[in-house]
């Protein structure tokens, strides 16, 4: 019964990953077969492609500021929406509603919102009293105009802290109030450890899709002004699929697996000192 | 129901009269306070929402001009006729994609359940080894695996058809596997055990005990791929050349890049495409938000470890 996954895995994962890393080692343009130029795709991507640093950079940028911002905003947010007043249901709703909004949709809209004139974000800026950007054409403003968009869909994250919140015990809480602790007290020293596994699975999960990152840019930047947006699934993209170079394009999917592997680890080593478990034992 | 966590205490029975003012009081600032930062917050939220159904109603000029408000000043309904019949293919987009879905769907609930049943209730030498296998390939991104895909694909002669869309569904995926898996090992053993007494199957108890038992995990592995395959892009980008055979994700941004009599896109149409995009995903989230719940209570709020 476990063969239908075995033969996914064997076509479908196991063989194109061998393929890929082979690939990688080649100069392939797709109509001709791959050519073995070693470790050259590599050597061009680190020492020779200014392109490549840019992109590592902007990812990187990219990927810390929204997970970060997204995980404070999310935990906020659920905090407040965790609070027994009324109508939170229409609340919890509106919050959750543009985590529902397929990327292709939310891109094509944020083109709109983010427009110099007559772009949501400006107008809103110009009864302020300020003159906002243009947002997707300057290079300063473009990576944190991705990043707007990535936070109008922080609800995911907000979902799974609110059910977890409902989680905690209420005898934790009472006891706590017994023992003169005041409500910061009781949400920094009991809600908060509790949530800490789920902020944990939130971070990971949001530093793999941030890493990831590709409609968007596809969508609304092209990866410009002068590569300011570049990231890496999109060169990717261009590298491979506009280009043709298979074989650098391979080695590109390979090294965003590996600053994939080593944000997630650097997550969960450095979880046991902020992550709280209730079965543990110390 | 409502453990509060920022509230404060109904054990007010003891502590003076003047301490149950002052409790009271912070109580209605809190309120206040809390309603306002949500209300504000919910109107950012909103905005683009409300901003999205105005453009899509907007008349062409309104779009020539770019003269969009956030509240509809004109409804032009039409816009919803003209993207299936005129000016778009919408139609057939959107039948695109829920041939995709369909697919994606049933191949992802039911091959999974029954890969998950296996790992959760079978013994086999090695079990353990496949069972680290899977959850390590839930870390292998799936644009490592792309290229060699595009390339596999291409010798099957698939490129241009919806087959590369489906056909890796049908095989379950490690994530909703795990789902699945871990859901299977609360269901008491005993209840298999009592049904190979009577004498079903393997299959049988799968199929006849442990499935219906299953509904919230394959609802919500439903959603989920649901929503993947819906709204999906980079996969319809590469595989598909011919405009009749787009999913509407692929569709809407092909749209917004066309510019036929017009200077500017049609945007629009664009938007009326968004909704459409848009709508299918609210309407199965709030059908299925229970189910969804529990699994998240079940697996995604215990964390992962």
């Amino acid at each position: 019964m476990v063969s239908p996954w075995l033969v996914g895995f064997v076509v479908f994962l196991a063989g194109p990953m061998i393929a890929s890393l082979y690939f990688s080692f080649t100069d392939y343009a797709l109509l001709t077969p791959p050519v073995w130029t070693g470790l050259d795709n590599y050597i061009r991507m680190f020492t020779a492609d200014p392109v490549f640093w840019k992109v590592l950079g902007n990812t990187t940028y990219y990927t810390v500021i929204s997970v970060g911002v997204s995980t404070i905003v999310s935990i906020a947010l659920a905090a407040l929406l965790n609070k027994p007043l009324a109508g939170m249901r229409i609340y919890r709703t509106i919050v959750y509603l543009p985590a529902l909004v397929p990327l292709v949709a939310s891109a094509m809209l944020f083109a709109w919102v983010l427009a110099p004139d007559a772009g949501l974000i400006n107008r809103a800026l110009g009864v302020l009293g300020i003159t906002g950007p243009d947002w997707l054409r300057e290079e300063a403003w473009v990576i944190p105009a991705l990043i707007l968009l990535s936070l109008w869909g922080v609800g995911t994250g907000v979902v799974l802290l609110l059910a977890s919140m409902r989680g905690v015990p209420k005898e934790l809480l009472e006891a706590a109030v017994i023992d003169g602790a005041n409500p910061r007290q009781r949400f920094f020293q009991i809600v908060l450890p509790m949530l800490s596994p789920v902020i944990l699975f939130n971070v990971v999960m949001g530093l793999i899709g941030s890493f990831q990152v590709f409609g968007q840019v596809y969508i609304l930047t092209g990866g410009g002004p002068n590569n300011a947006s570049q990231m890496l699934v999109p060169y990717l993209f261009e590298e491979g699929f506009k280009n043709y170079r298979m074989g650098y394009a391979s080695g590109l999917s390979w090294v965003l697996f590996a600053v994939i592997m080593i944000c997630t680890a650097i997550a969960f080593r450095t979880s046991s000192r902020w992550v709280f478990y209730e079965t543990e034992v110390r | 129901m409502s453990a509060s966590v920022t509230g404060g205490p109904a054990v007010t029975g003891r502590r003076s009269e003047r301490e149950t003012v002052a409790v009271g009081t912070f109580r209605r600032r809190d309120a206040v306070w809390s309603y306002s930062v949500l209300t504000v917050v919910s109107a950012v939220l909103a905005a683009p929402f409300v901003f999205m159904v105005s453009i899509a109603l907007s008349s062409d000029a309104t779009v020539q001009k770019a003269a969009f408000t956030l509240f509809p000043k004109e409804f032009h309904f039409d816009n919803f006729v003209r993207v299936m019949t005129s000016d778009a293919q919408m139609a057939t987009w959107i039948l695109n994609s829920l041939i995709i879905v369909t697919f994606a769907c049933l191949g992802q609930v039911f091959v999974s359940a029954m890969v998950a049943y296996a790992f959760a209730r079978l013994r086999a030498p090695g079990k353990a080894i496949l069972f680290t296998i899977l959850l390590s390939t839930m870390m292998v991104p799936a644009e490592v695996t792309i290229i060699p895909q595009f390339v596999l694909f291409r010798e099957f002669g698939w490129i241009d058809t919806l087959l590369p869309l489906i056909v890796p569904h049908l095989f379950g995926g490690a994530y909703n596997i795990f789902l699945m898996r871990q859901f299977i090992t609360r269901i008491p053993r005993e209840l298999d055990e009592a049904a190979q007494v009577d004498g079903l199957g393997h299959f049988g108890v799968f199929a006849q005990i442990v499935l219906p038992l299953m509904k919230p995990v394959l609802v919500a592995v439903g959603v989920f791929s649901f929503s993947w395959a819906w709204g999906w892009f980079f996969g319809p980008l590469i595989y598909l050349n011919t405009q009749s055979k787009y999913p509407l994700a692929l569709g809407v941004q092909f749209l917004s890049g066309t510019s036929t009599n017009a200077q500017t896109p049609p945007y629009n149409l664009v938007m009326v495409g968004a909704l459409f995009l848009t709508l299918p995903m609210v309407i199965v989230y709030f059908f299925s938000q229970r189910y969804i719940y529990q699994v998240n209570l079940g697996t995604g709020s215990a964390g992962i470890r």
